[in-house]
């Protein structure tokens, strides 16, 4: 069939119909999916934000956003890296970046920095005793204290459990800085809590 | 304090991150098997990772969850 002909069979009004029919079924299914998605998006958002409300709000626009750009989305496609992108586009948007400048400048050291203080702290071999002393409040602190270029690929890839690739589309940048702050942002958060360890033992 | 080993250096992390392709990964654990300085540090970064993501598991609250639904178009 030519597109023409097809163009005029697909006009009438029995198919239109149809097709609203359709679409409005696959509109549904869109939003389903998209809302079973809502614990993680949510989990991500909370990290990259500073506090609980401000996660919601954040969550509500992103979805508010995804539900009626429901047709820019490309089906069969990664639906929660689509998601991502507009969560991560809208908190950048929110002009989050005027967040003041941490007044100490984060400890960078190397990979190991964390696991050496601590091992010598602990004075235990066993990796599993060693990370425990770690608390999960500490975690969390340390991982606000990271600046937020480096912590959006932390959480993406730590927390959102994204891929390298779907990280630098997501923050669109290439996979090259991806991989290079998420080494330098791991390194920060290490160092933050060593010095939060180190202090607490203090 | 210098790390000794650049090898883990570079590898560490894509192979933590489970980024290295099937080559790179034969090469990465058979390093990790002769380098028992590397495998300590390896398993503690290992857990390192999972202690963040239990520690940033936080709940979604229900609420919001309806608050989300209550977004969706309406059906007409």
């Amino acid at each position: 069939m030519s597109d023409t002909v097809r163009a005029v069979s697909e006009s009438t009004p029995e198919t239109g119909a149809r097709r609203i029919a359709e679409e409005a079924r696959e509109r549904v299914r869109f939003e389903e999916e998209v809302l079973e998605l809502a614990d993680q998006v949510y989990r991500v958002a909370r990290r990259l934000v500073s506090s609980r409300e401000e996660a919601e709000d954040l969550v509500q626009e992103t979805y508010a956003r995804a539900f009626r750009s429901w047709r820019s989305y490309t089906p069969g496609t990664n639906l929660r890296a689509w998601l991502m992108r507009i969560l991560t586009n809208l908190n950048i948007d929110r002009g989050r970046r005027e967040q003041r400048a941490p007044t100490t400048q984060p400890l960078e050291e190397g990979d190991y920095y964390l696991y050496n203080r601590l091992e010598a702290e602990a004075g235990s071999e066993d990796e599993e005793r060693i990370v425990q002393r770690l608390s999960q409040d500490g975690i969390v602190d340390a991982l606000s204290a990271v600046p937020h270029d480096f912590r959006d690929v932390i959480v993406l890839v730590d927390i959102g459990d994204f891929s390298y690739q779907d990280a630098a589309q997501i923050l669109d940048i290439p996979i090259g800085t991806v991989m290079s702050r998420l080494h330098r942002g791991r390194r920060i958060l290490k160092g933050q809590l060593a010095e939060a360890t180190v202090a607490e033992g203090a | 304090m210098i790390d000794p080993c650049d090898k883990c250096e570079e590898v560490l992390q894509p192979f933590l991150d489970r980024e290295l392709n099937d080559a790179e990964l034969r090469e990465a654990e058979a390093h990790l098997d002769e380098c028992s300085y590397c495998r300590k540090r390896y398993r503690f970064e290992e857990k390192l990772r999972m202690y963040v993501r239990q520690a940033c598991a936080e709940e979604m609250p229900p609420e919001l969850k309806a608050k989300l639904a209550a977004l969706r178009t309406p059906l007409v």
